[in-house]
């Protein structure tokens, strides 16, 4: 078994010499988050990917908004993400637009917020803690659809 | 292998075989994502946003032995962007990024992925350890710092080797360089 190929990489040997010398031990609330990650999966769920989107032309948009789109097979969530004063706010688009009903659920590792779509397909949220986020879709007898986890620190 | 139900049963939706992979993976996995200089909070989101990345693709996964390389390459990933992103932006949204959309998660297990961090047994660190001993300075002492001062940024650690903070990088180069060329050494004559 070869257990140090001469492929590996200058981070992965140094990672190993920093856990062979247990100074930097993993924080106990990693360990924690981690093990409470397993709640959040959502079996039978579709996951939108996140595809590249282009910088916004004619529009001013601050340092601080970012645009993110995401596509699953029939669906496509774009959103607006905002920082402000260390809290995250959301504001998207779900097309083409679902039927009435419709349920958004905004994940974060500690928290879940429910939105009903406007008839227009949009939603909005504010006040989310920094970290990573996801958006389950509810359709009414549709599997859900949740946007890839994404990361938002300010 | 002997953890085979184990690393098998989160699959099907078992918390307790879950923790279990959490309690086996999350040390090596902090260790891989600060080896990219990350911060301990940015090295807790890589952490946290890998383990997201496997609840969201377990259903991709077939083979259980996959999920400790796949864990790994994921972490990397995570980590590499981070630590690229952190120079310069401050709203940080990393799948807009065109890079990470081509990242197709349910390929990793394909990428090239570090078999020394998922197997690495005590005594494969002591032997690692070993190998630094050997090594001359300034190695030796190179390694020691990096491993017992792991937020010590470059002028910090260049001025406790007593060398310009330019050199430390190359210097850090080669001394990985030489310890691996040892380690490859002793795999050809066990």
């Amino acid at each position: 078994m070869t257990r140090h190929p001469p492929t590996i990489d200058d981070e992965s040997l140094i990672a190993a010499l920093r856990l062979a010398s247990g100074h930097d031990p993993v924080p106990a609330h990693v360990s924690d988050a981690a093990r409470a990650v397993f709640g959040l999966r959502l079996p039978g769920a579709a996951t939108a990917r996140p595809v590249a989107t282009p910088a916004p032309s004619g529009v001013r948009y601050s340092e601080e908004t970012r645009l993110l789109k995401f596509t699953a097979a029939d669906l496509t969530v774009e959103l607006e993400v905002t920082s402000l004063d260390g809290l995250v706010a959301l504001a998207g688009q779900v097309s083409p637009c679902p039927e009435a009903g419709t349920l958004v659920e905004i994940r974060t590792l500690h928290l879940t917020q429910s939105r009903e779509l406007s008839p227009t397909g949009q939603f909005a949220v504010t006040g989310l803690p920094p970290g990573w986020f996801s958006v389950v879709c509810h359709r009414p007898e549709h599997a859900p659809v949740a946007t890839s986890w994404t990361r938002i620190r300010p | 292998m002997s953890d085979q139900h184990t690393v098998d049963a989160p699959l099907t939706g078992d918390q307790v075989a879950w923790d279990v992979l959490v309690s086996r993976f999350t040390g090596p996995l902090w260790s891989a994502v600060r080896a990219y200089g990350l911060s301990p909070a940015d090295a807790a989101d890589a952490v946290q946003g890998t383990w997201l990345r496997l609840v969201e693709s377990l259903h991709t996964i077939r083979d259980p032995d996959r999920i400790g390389p796949w864990l790994f390459t994921t972490a990397k990933r995570e980590a590499f962007l981070l630590s690229r992103r952190n120079r310069g932006e401050r709203l940080i949204a990393d799948p807009g990024d065109a890079e990470h959309a081509r990242f197709d998660p349910a390929d990793a297990g394909h990428v090239h992925s570090d078999p020394a961090l998922t197997v690495l047994t005590a005594d494969e660190g002591r032997r690692l350890w070993q190998a630094v001993e050997e090594m001359h300075e300034p190695c030796r002492s190179l390694f020691r710092l990096m491993a017992t001062a792991p937020d010590a940024g470059v002028h910090q650690l260049a001025g406790r080797l007593d060398m310009p903070s330019g050199s430390y990088g190359p210097t850090r180069g080669r001394c990985l360089n030489r310890l691996r060329t040892m380690l490859t050494a002793r795999e050809a004559t066990p």
